[in-house]
């Protein structure tokens, strides 16, 4: 009759007592298995019916994760595993690999049932070895919980940390578009002022000769009768095209020829007119009673002329200032929807004569609007072309194209016929302080193409340069729609 | 006696019909003629040589598509037959160095920043194109009217004749 007993087993007693076994058993020998380091013995869901002691070596019990495995255990002499498998029949849990030379025994169904009769020492160990066995797993269990759980709050812990991290780099970034912003105004401002410099001469100097003529020539209208024709020659100075060439040098030595009693003055003024104003103004010309209507209508021309570089001055200044503002934008920490071309049409504008030299040339097609900062987009754009100018010494061809790429992205390449740029600097020249311009007073400090890459990185966008096929390089934004 | 001729190089219309207008006043005496470039410019000065004129002063912007204006001084400065025209640049966007070059190397005259006082620029022109004639001409009396009369006065007694 069995009689219930404690039962604790070390696991050295099961090795002991099964190894004292094997000298006199051949059919427990039969049951020995070796393994080499490295081996698997048993694979996670495979079919399994063995039960397995080790009696020398170490097994590492190992979970497939998704792509590498867990260790969950190293087992010793006297563990045992496959336990479940045998026992339920289910596919095995965990993969079993030799963790170094091994010795087992396995025991499948019939060798257990054979144990059972032939040997019950054995039987009896076998119980007691499983209880401690499963035991001991649910310590197991219970302490790796535990231990997950510190994990838990220390990760949370790392977490705030991180965000913390993140929320100062973040604030960091945006300081540095400051003040990348602000090299940049800096650097248009000047450039605007010498932009200014011949609208405003154009328009002062304009100005003061409408001033300073105009109520004389109201004073010589009223007294002249005739003087029909005053509106006809200022709106012909008006559309009055300018040309300089030997063939226009040649016209007005002509006409001097002609009119000896004209002063220079006088015959480049008719010179310059259109056909229909000159034969209206011949006549005129060599008639000396007419003299004072002559010259009447030959100032009504030219005021015409300044009153339209009036128009075309105070124009352009308007649109200097006005792609100025766009740069000198507050951002009140909202995007906006922009189509970029009006930025990249800003900038284009506000560089002015950079670009006297340069043929640009445009492919700027329908995209759909950017949700973005318009200010700090076009801060890359500046960068970017301002890099190309200076890269072509301000001679050669600006491409800047634009696409939408019908899932979502609007995509803008500005190449130019510079030298290119060597491929050992094309992963470093996005990295802050990379220059090859000379220190001290040049664009951007070094980081223009950096703070680029930064603001573009903020839109969730992507930039990179490559070669242009024929010479030179390409610089490629990626812009995503926006939400 | 050949002409003696004011060239404007000034690639913006509106500025070089204003500078024409500040300058007509010497047009009595002194022709004007203008180029829109530096290319246009060359073909100018080699028609006026071939005219059998001459170039007392040449009034030049800076930046100009295709080539910048001190280029232009330079080789004015380098060629025989200009180099003793008076060379005054008159520009917003010279930078420190290309205007070193243009005194160093094209023995710049004058400096006129724009917008110009129209006041300071016919003064200036005056200048210099005295300066001109009293190194190239003999008879200075002609000039009285349009130039600096105090100075060429002072020229012609200090020659001792008339």
């Amino acid at each position: 009759m069995a009689t219930f007993r404690r039962n604790f087993v070390s696991n050295a007693d099961i090795v002991n007592t099964i190894n004292s076994m094997l000298p006199d058993s051949t059919w427990l020998r039969g049951l020995l298995r070796k393994y080499h380091s490295g081996e698997v013995i048993l694979r996670e869901g495979q079919e399994n019916d063995s039960l397995f002691v080790i009696l020398e070596g170490q097994v590492s019990m190992e979970k497939e994760g998704d792509n590498l495995s867990t260790r969950i255990d190293l087992q010793e002499p006297g563990d045992f595993f496959g336990l479940l498998s045998f026992h339920t029949g289910k596919p095995v849990f965990t993969t079993s690999r030799a963790h170094s030379d091994v010795t087992l025994l396995a025991i499948n169904h019939q060798s257990f049932e054979e144990i059972n009769n032939q040997y019950p020492n054995i039987s009896h160990t076998l119980q007691g070895m499983v209880f401690s066995n499963l035991a001991h797993r649910y310590k197991r269990v219970v302490m790796l919980h535990v231990e997950v759980d510190n994990l838990s709050r220390e990760l949370e812990k790392e977490k705030d940390q991180l965000k913390h991290t993140i929320k100062v780099l973040e604030k960091t970034r945006n300081m540095l578009i400051s003040q990348e912003k602000m090299a940049v105004l800096g650097e248009l401002t000047a450039g605007l002022a010498h932009e200014m410099n011949n609208p405003a001469s154009a328009l002062l100097r304009s100005v003061d000769f409408l001033v300073k003529n105009l109520p004389e020539m109201f004073d010589k209208s009223a007294r002249i009768q005739e003087k029909s024709l005053m509106r006809f020659f200022f709106e012909s100075g008006q559309q009055r095209e300018f040309v300089s060439s030997e063939g226009q040098r040649e016209k007005t030595r002509n006409l001097a020829e002609k009119y000896p009693d004209l002063g220079r003055p006088e015959v480049r003024l008719m010179s310059e007119m259109h056909p229909d104003a000159f034969d209206a103004l011949v006549p005129y010309a060599s008639n000396s009673r007419k003299r004072e209507l002559f010259e009447l209508y030959l100032e009504a021309f030219q005021t015409g002329v300044f009153t339209n570089s009036i128009t075309l001055s105070a124009s352009r200044i308007e649109n200097l200032v006005k792609s100025l503002r766009s740069f000198s934008r507050h951002n009140k920490g909202e995007r906006e929807k922009m189509d970029i071309r009006k930025g990249i049409g800003e900038t284009l504008m506000i560089l002015g004569s950079r670009l006297k030299n340069i043929e640009v040339e445009l492919n700027l097609p329908e995209i759909p609007p950017v949700n973005c900062y318009p200010g700090e987009i076009n801060q890359v754009w500046t960068n970017i072309i301002i890099n190309a100018c200076d890269a072509m010494e301000e001679k050669g061809r600006l491409i800047v194209s634009c696409r939408y790429d019908g899932s979502g992205s609007v995509w803008v390449d500005i190449a130019d016929t510079g030298p290119g740029i060597p491929a050992k600097f094309r992963k470093k020249i996005f990295s802050p302080s990379f220059t090859t311009k000379a220190a001290g007073g040049e664009f951007g400090l070094g980081l223009g193409l950096s703070i680029s890459k930064s603001i573009v990185e903020k839109h969730q966008g992507i930039i990179t340069v490559s070669d242009r096929p024929g010479g030179g390089a390409v610089f490629t934004v990626r812009l995503p729609v926006g939400n | 006696m050949s002409e003696i001729y004011i060239i404007c190089v000034e690639d913006e219309p509106q500025v070089l019909d204003v500078i024409v207008k500040d300058l007509e006043a010497m047009e009595e005496v002194f022709p004007i003629e203008v180029a829109s470039s530096v290319a246009e410019a060359r073909k100018l000065i080699k028609e006026i040589h071939q005219q059998g004129g001459r170039i007392g002063l040449a009034l030049c912007d800076h930046i100009m598509p295709g080539e910048y204006g001190v280029d232009l001084l330079i080789e004015m400065q380098n060629n025989p037959f200009t180099r003793n025209t008076r060379k005054v640049l008159i520009t917003g966007q010279a930078g420190l160095e290309d205007t070193i070059m243009a005194v160093n190397k094209a023995r710049l005259n004058h400096y006129i920043a724009k917008p110009w006082n129209p006041e300071e620029l016919l003064e200036i022109v005056r200048l210099e194109l005295t300066q001109y004639v009293i190194a190239t001409e003999k008879e200075l009396l002609r000039y009285m009217s349009v130039l600096d009369p105090v100075r060429l006065q002072e020229e012609i007694r200090s020659r001792g004749y008339i």
